[in-house]
């Protein structure tokens, strides 16, 4: 299993961006784009599967074991409501603080580390309620759209209702 | 030469904040929980000052400095009564028992250092 | 968190130690057992109380501790009787000061007169008030403005030091600044080792100083007596604006061991008839060095190290037992030996008085040292030698318990990987295996151990809850405890607090009846709740247990259909009924009192102890009584399980919970009308799970080809799971699912196999709870 542990250069890089800007970790689901701000990520794993979670709902995709602590996996994909992903050994999974617990989201790709300008986030469009739900803002960078995740919104409501 | 002290005393807050201010203060600090761990202590190292409570389980204060003072060996040691009574009454009965001084708890840290270096050379 | 936090933290790990032992000492004396011993511990306990909320100024605490304090002192003298009536002031007393210290500890404030009733009876109790008269010993006044010093350990204090207030001359003519001063030791200042050039020293420092040592008492050689004091000093002090009452601070220590005159210069000349005609010495007057007598003190002082100077002090004491014998030069008629040789030369006398030699190279004379003990933390310094514990971090303990868990996991794994042809082949490998198993569980044992702590700390809370309690509802309730010291992993321990106190809340409130009720029973006015604990089997088990009016069934299972936890046609059976308290928002309380309504019920209860790994069961008697029984793992890291597979994925199963496993196509299965599946065995049916179905994962295998885990749970009753495979037994070590995720129904936790997979632990006992509100099985 390969592992990237950003931590080490990531409060460097926060260091260096100016006050108004942003860094993001860039990934994709298919040919959405989505980012979440680099000071959350804490690590990237290539998937290696995930013990699944009965009564849980369909986008809770199980539990790994991270060095000796189990860390929930989240399919992204499900999340938005796209149906399930069918993950292999090249897909991701991205794990990340939220509030006091890790969480890992599976994902298609990590593509980049993008630095935005705070200014330029825009609120996200009425009409697509998963997406008002699930995302903090949209914001352009190089003629792409980049969704940015609200973590705390895709970790709720996991649970089998009843 | 470092200055070594000896704290008596069964309250670990105490023994805590001594260990704090003395070791801040340049002083090598011993510790034990009653009178009679404090004579096993100095029967095997070799002290400049000690600094004893008098309420304490199985030895207390009192007989603490008596032992030592009985021993012969500690004429010149300098021991220092920390009592919280306002009254004579346990001042006397530990200078009674070969106290050199006394500090009142609770300490002030600054007062603790001085009346320390008042006894020791 | 800065050092005044630490202390802080320490001061309150403290108190919480001497409250259990002061609830501890008045159980006893509460029972007639009133010894020097047991008085002078709880007057100890306060004090330490009363001197860190002095320290750390929580003042209000200060003054209570203060009146109670003085309270137990007068009693363990024998000036106040301990009467029962001070007993019970006492307990209450002890409550008090516990509501003081959380207080503290939360930073939030009791009312003003919080206490006042009972520190009011001390007051009067310390004044000689009691009911009969006293004979007429006069009480001192205490003082009761005690005002305590605030500690501030980090800042240096800026500016002087309070003035001590241990003078008796008040301060004359207080800011000219010359002075002269006549001192005069006496044999005991040296005895208290006290010592008058470092008295010089820090009047040097006060101002100009001269000396003038007086040596006219100083006797030839053959009628000196080494002990005997010989020298006064005159000494001129000035300095602009130096008081009196500092120059008297210096001689604080040794005030009653010397004559001190001290007197404005020039108005009262030194006089005094024997020092007039006696030739004066004089010795260095330096300015602001310090005076040279160290030549001339060198014989007074150093020779003090001959022997004891038991004479001077109050009491002789005989030198401890076990310690060195004393050079010759020893006991009480040390004067006396050198008055007989009244012929000595200096030089023969010089030996004679051998200073005793410097502490360090006495050391290897002493028979009686012992080797120093290095152990315990290096940051607290040396312990002394004979100490029975060590304080060591839990997180220390914590690191050792996890890799020793670790360590079984990677031993399991390694027995797992012998096939049969690998055994039949390397039989010593085997061997070396099983006795690695045997060592490791060994070590594991042992590391737990380490962990584990008795009952006592979470069962002395009890006492005075239960007290409250019975105040509160009016009831007339007695507590019992027992197996206080029966030993449970400290985690587990900490986090049995709530749990007990809701289980006995409840048992208060909804079981125990009111005295009248009780009466009309024909039972004792007074109920019992009984709390015990016991070592059984891999577990320890806490049972409270009352003997009151028992569950109320009907209004159970009433509310229990109306908040639809039960469906209207299942007809629960008694005992499944009693369980139903632990359902999620389940109250009986008609009127939620502030007791045990505050929102939290029975099934929080449950949740916490099933994290632990725990269990709870329930039984009820109407009319006799209800008995909670909580059933905890003894270990919280390592547990035995049979590893199993459901639709595809590894789960593992309490191998304390496993009575049997079967083949399905074996297994005889019959349907009931509910819809479910009932398994035979022995003449007896048993509920059928398939966890396949429960947890919603796609069957792997054919029915034929399943297994059955008969397992037994809380009360003796039987469940059969319906699962894939049966792998095999392991040992796992315990992970948490809620650390970064939630509870999840029908899964007690997680655990980590020998191959780094997670997999999910069943919850038996859960899964057969919520399966009387499932129709399908």
């Amino acid at each position: 299993m390969e592992a990237l542990s950003l931590r080490d250069d990531m409060s460097d890089k926060s260091a260096a961006a100016g006050q108004n800007s942003l860094q993001l970790i860039a990934f994709s689901i298919g040919e959405q784009t989505y980012g979440v701000e680099i000071t959350t990520v804490r690590e990237i794993r290539a998937w290696n599967g995930a013990t699944p979670l009965p009564n849980t709902r369909e986008f809770v995709r199980g539990v790994i074991n991270l060095r000796g602590t189990i860390v929930p996996i989240f399919d992204l994909r499900a999340r938005f409501g796209d149906g399930q992903t069918a993950p292999t050994k090249n897909h991701v999974v991205v794990v990340m603080s939220v509030g006091d617990k890790w969480v890992g989201i599976l994902v298609d790709a990590v593509s980049d580390i993008l630095t935005v300008n705070r200014d330029d986030i825009h609120n996200v469009p009425e009409g697509n309620a998963i997406d008002t739900e699930l995302l903090n803002g949209i914001v352009t960078h190089d003629n792409r759209m980049v969704g940015l995740i609200d973590l705390h919104a895709v970790v709720t409501g996991a649970k089998m209702d009843g | 030469m470092t200055l070594r002290v000896l704290t008596v005393d069964d309250s670990r807050t105490i023994l805590a904040m001594l260990h704090h201010t003395l070791s801040n203060a340049g002083f090598e600090v011993l510790q034990a929980e009653d009178g009679k761990q404090g004579l096993d202590l100095l029967k095997a190292e070799s002290v400049d000052v000690v600094i004893t409570d008098i309420n304490m389980p199985v030895m207390d204060g009192i007989e603490f400095i008596k032992n030592v003072r009985a021993t012969g060996q500690h004429n010149s040691l300098p021991i220092l009564i920390l009592t919280t009574e306002t009254s004579q009454d346990k001042r006397d009965q530990g200078k009674a028992a070969g106290g050199t001084g006394w500090i009142v708890k609770p300490f002030d840290p600054e007062k603790l250092i001085s009346v320390i270096q008042r006894v020791v050379h | 968190m800065s050092d005044l936090d630490d202390f802080k933290a320490t001061y309150f790990d403290e108190c919480s130690e001497l409250l259990t032992e002061l609830e501890e000492q008045f159980a006893a004396i509460e029972a007639g057992e009133r010894d020097a011993d047991r008085l002078n511990a709880v007057f100890r306990a306060i004090h330490s109380i009363k001197g860190g909320a002095g320290a750390f100024g929580f003042s209000a605490m200060v003054g209570f501790a203060h009146a109670y304090e003085t309270l137990l002192d007068y009693v363990r003298d024998g000036r106040v009787e301990l009467t029962d009536e001070v007993v019970s002031l006492c307990i209450r007393a002890n409550d008090i000061v516990a509501d003081h210290v959380n207080a503290a500890q939360s930073g939030d404030d009791l009312p003003a007169d919080y206490g006042a009733d009972e520190k009011a009876r001390f007051d009067a109790l310390a004044r000689g008030d009691s009911a009969e008269d006293e004979e007429g010993e006069p009480i001192e006044d205490f003082d009761i403005e005690f005002t305590p010093v605030m500690v501030n350990l980090d800042a240096p204090a800026s500016g002087e030091a309070p003035v001590e207030d241990a003078f008796e001359a008040p301060p004359m003519q207080a800011e000219t600044g010359s002075w002269e001063i006549r001192f005069t030791p006496h044999r005991a200042l040296y005895a208290r080792a006290n010592d008058p050039l470092l008295l010089f020293r820090e009047l040097a420092a006060l101002g100009r100083m001269q000396v003038v040592a007086r040596l006219g008492e100083v006797p030839p050689l053959s009628d000196f007596e080494p002990f005997a004091v010989y020298c006064s000093w005159e000494i001129t002090l000035s300095a602009p604006e130096l008081s009196e009452a500092a120059i008297r601070e210096v001689f604080e220590f040794v005030d009653g061991d010397c004559d001190i005159v001290i007197a404005q210069a020039g108005s009262a000349p030194f006089a005094g008839a024997s020092f007039e005609d006696s030739p004066a010495v004089e010795a260095a007057a330096a300015v602001q060095d310090e005076p040279d007598l160290s030549s001339l003190l060198a014989l007074t002082d150093d020779e003090m190290n001959g022997g004891p100077l038991v004479a001077d002090l109050a009491e002789p004491v005989a030198p401890p037992e076990d310690f060195a014998p004393e050079p010759e030069a020893a006991p009480a008629g040390a004067q006396d030996a050198f008055e007989e040789a009244p012929a000595l030369s200096f030089t023969a006398l010089a030996e004679a008085i051998q200073p005793a030699p410097p502490p360090q190279a006495a050391k290897p004379a002493m028979p009686a040292a012992k080797a120093l003990p290095t152990a315990g933390e290096g940051e607290e310094g040396h312990r002394s030698v004979g100490v029975q514990s060590i304080r060591v971090d839990l997180d220390k303990v914590d690191r050792v318990v996890n890799m020793v868990g670790e360590l079984v996991i990677t031993q399991s794994m390694l027995t797992q990987q012998m096939d049969e042809t690998l055994r039949a082949r390397y039989t010593e490998l085997v061997r070396g295996l099983e006795v690695l198993a045997q060592t490791t569980r060994g070590l594991q044992d042992s590391v737990m151990a380490i962990r584990a702590q008795p009952v006592k700390s979470v069962f002395s809370r009890m006492p005075r809850l239960v007290r409250e309690l019975a105040s509160k509802t009016g009831k007339k309730i007695k507590l019992e405890t027992i197996g206080e010291n029966t030993e449970i992993d400290k985690t587990v321990i900490e986090q049995l607090s709530d749990p007990l106190t809701h289980m006995i809340r409840n048992s208060a409130d909804h079981g125990i009846e009111d005295p009248a009720r009780r009466l009309a029973a024909g039972k004792g006015e007074t109920g019992t709740i009984r709390l015990s604990a016991e070592q059984a089997g891999g577990n320890i088990l806490i049972i409270v247990e009352d003997d009151g009016a028992g569950i109320n069934r009907e209004r159970v299972l009433k509310l229990a259909r109306d908040k639809g936890i039960v469906a209207p046609e299942i007809t629960p059976t008694d005992e499944q009924i009693d369980q139903l308290i632990f359902a999620p928002g389940f109250s009986t309380a008609e009127a939620v009192s502030d007791i045990s309504g505050r929102g939290v019920g029975m099934d929080v209860v449950l949740s916490n102890i099933k994290k632990i790994g725990g269990s709870v069961h329930v039984r009820s008697w109407t009319g006799k009584g209800t008995r909670m029984t909580l059933r905890l793992p003894l270990t919280l890291a390592v547990l035995d399980v049979m590893l199993v597979k459901v639709g595809g994925g590894p789960y593992v199963v309490p191998l304390s919970s496993i009575v049997e496993t079967m083949q399905c196509s074996r297994a005889n299965f019959e349907r009931v009308p509910s819809g479910g599946r009932v398994l035979q065995v022995r003449g007896e049916y048993v509920q059928v799970i398939d966890l396949g179905q429960r947890f919603g994962l796609p069957n792997a295998v054919p029915a034929e080809e399943q297994f059955v885990v008969l397992c037994e749970t809380e009360g003796s009753q039987k469940v059969a799971l319906v699962v894939d495979d049966i792998i095999g037994q392991q040992q796992v070590v315990i992970k948490s699912l809620e650390e970064n995720f939630e509870r999840v129904d029908g899964i007690a936790g997680g655990t980590i196999l020998g191959d780094g997979n997670v997999a999910l632990i069943v919850d038996v006992q859960g899964l057969r709870s919520t399966h009387i509100h499932q129709n399908a099985a």
